[in-house]
């Protein structure tokens, strides 16, 4: 059975447009038009809804960031590559479980990925690692941190809602914070 | 200066904050002083590495929406293994199943034009047809008998019980166009049968007895050989080119059929005419294959399909129509006997198929 993607599954161009531009619109319709694909692959390969839900975002990272460091040329169609992609992890995963890997159902042609998917592998890894750091950071260094540099709030603005008593109390807290997150994200 | 302003001068200098002026003095303090450089270095991968995770963090918040709004139980309903093994097959073998349907195509059309072009490759092409002609046609044609009140069979192959409650195998060109089937078991009694199920591409049929007069076989002695088997095995099979069981006895001569054919081995082993159908065992009581047909232009060689399209056949049969079905792989009743004890037990269940 073909399975029938819904229509309104973005051109690979629009894919690409879309997400250089930040456009949620393109990634959701991208996230549900291929979804389907690769949950037939893990169902049918030892693998159940959340394995999937997993491997299908991690293989929408993995293009994400190739699209973001521009190095995507659209060699194969993008249905092909996340295919490939997707793959490429659940098997390592597999085999990770010590599962078997062998009598692999595929619906799709298979590209070579590996190297792609090393390098999303590394940039997991550092993922994880930052992630544990500021885990073990606490309250409210996390907090402060993550305001400072993701929220990019001012200063000031964590100033007033930390409620100290000046701009200097506060930097002098947000670097103590960020030595010791400095620390754990580089010790780990 | 301190540490919290060096830190913030770093930041600001990895920012691109700075102004020309700072920056250079900021530059040369950094080539004169490694510790400098050093942290501007650490930092610099640290902020990369936060912003890494700022991004994947709200991608995965986006992609979590994303998911959200996906009816996975509707989807995975669809997808999922299908329990019909050969659906299943088919859905995981499209494309190869596509690219073998459109070679048969491009060879039946290669092959149309050669015999066009050509006078003398017609001719040959004659010759194979002819081989492949007399290979489907080990059918037992019942010689024109003597005028009687009972219409003779118009031909006639072997069969076996593939389960107690008269389910027989035979193979597809035994009952092709025929209008009404009988099986006749070894004491002479017949049965009225129906073609349940057929397999033309791998000459396969399946037969079930419809007659009040039938009782339920005995449980099957022979089982279903689940691997290839290998050449040189010794084979016998049981078969009615007459009116009573023959034995035939042979060994496993190649693993393809004719012409490369994979359905099917080649069989040194003596079969005549109405053999068709009947089941080739190894010596262990294995089914290994049905007998197909034979080669006329090449002595001995007679061609069986093999025991895997039998279960394909088998698992494509609603499993509870079945009742004690021929076991697969596993070990036969009959292994470990002298041969004429193996036969004696098979004959009960090998029939002589009559299509009319």
């Amino acid at each position: 059975m073909s399975l029938k993607l819904s229509s309104s599954v973005p051109t690979d161009r629009e894919v690409v447009l879309g997400i250089l531009n930040n456009s949620e619109e393109v990634l959701n319709k991208l996230y549900a038009g291929y979804y389907p694909m690769v949950l037939q692959f893990i169902l049918n390969n030892n693998g159940d809804e959340d394995d999937a839900k997993d491997v299908y975002q991690e293989a929408i990272i993995v293009l994400y960031n190739k699209i973001k460091t521009g190095n995507f040329e659209l060699s194969s169609k993008l249905k092909t590559y996340l295919y490939s992609v997707s793959r490429r992890i659940w098997l390592k995963k597999l085999a990770h479980l010590s599962k078997r890997t062998n009598n692999i159902a595929d619906f799709e042609d298979v590209l070579m990925v590996e190297e792609d998917v090393e390098k999303h592998e590394e940039r997991d890894m550092q993922f994880t690692q930052m992630k544990t750091a500021l885990e073990r950071l606490g309250e409210p260094c996390k907090t402060i941190i993550q305001d400072f540099y993701i929220q990019n709030l001012s200063m000031q603005e964590i100033c007033e809602k930390f409620g100290y008593t000046n701009t200097d109390n506060a930097k002098t807290q947000k670097y103590k914070c960020l030595q010791r997150l400095k620390k754990l994200f580089f010790q780990s | 200066m301190n540490e919290i302003e060096l830190e913030a001068i770093i930041e600001d200098y990895l920012n691109g904050k700075l102004t020309a002026n700072e920056q250079s003095a900021f530059e040369q303090l950094r080539n004169n002083d490694p510790i400098v450089d050093h942290k501007v270095v650490a930092h610099k991968v640290f902020l990369e590495s936060l912003k890494q995770y700022a991004d994947v963090m709200s991608l995965k918040q986006q992609l979590d929406a994303a998911h959200d709004r996906i009816d996975v139980a509707a989807i995975s309903a669809k997808v999922k293994p299908h329990p019909s093994r050969i659906i299943r097959m088919f859905r995981n073998n499209k494309a190869a199943i596509a690219v073998a349907a459109s070679f048969l195509v491009l060879a039946s059309v290669v092959y149309f034009g050669q015999t066009r072009q050509d006078d003398n490759m017609q001719l040959l092409n004659n010759k194979v047809i002819a081989t492949q002609g007399t290979l489907n046609d080990i059918v037992r044609v019942v010689k024109e008998p003597k005028p009687s009140t009972i219409t003779p069979a118009r031909f006639g192959g072997s069969g076996f019980a593939i389960s107690s409650n008269g389910y027989i195998l035979t193979s597809y060109h035994v009952i092709k166009g025929a209008d009404s089937v009988y099986v006749q078991n070894n004491r002479g009694e017949s049965y009225k049968a129906k073609a349940f199920y057929t397999d033309p591409v791998n000459d396969i049929a399946v037969l079930k007895i419809n007659d009040s007069d039938f009782t339920a076989l005995g449980a099957l002695p022979y089982t279903l050989k689940r691997t290839g088997t290998s050449i040189g095995e010794l084979v016998y099979t049981l078969g009615y080119p007459k009116d009573d069981v023959v034995l035939g006895d042979g060994y496993v001569s190649s693993k393809t059929g004719l012409n490369g054919d994979t359905v099917s081995y080649q069989v040194a082993i003596p079969v005549n005419p109405g053999n068709s159908g009947g089941p080739l065992l190894d010596n262990n009581g294995n089914i290994v294959g049905v007998i197909k047909g034979k080669e006329n232009k090449i002595d001995g060689a007679a061609f069986a399909v093999k025991s895997k399209y039998i279960a394909e056949a088998l698992n494509a049969i609603p499993q509870d129509s079945l009742r004690r079905r021929v076991a697969y792989g596993k070990r036969s009743s009959l292994q470990g006997l002298k041969r004429e004890q193996q036969v004696r037990k098979m004959q009960e269940y090998v029939f002589m198929v009559k299509a009319y």
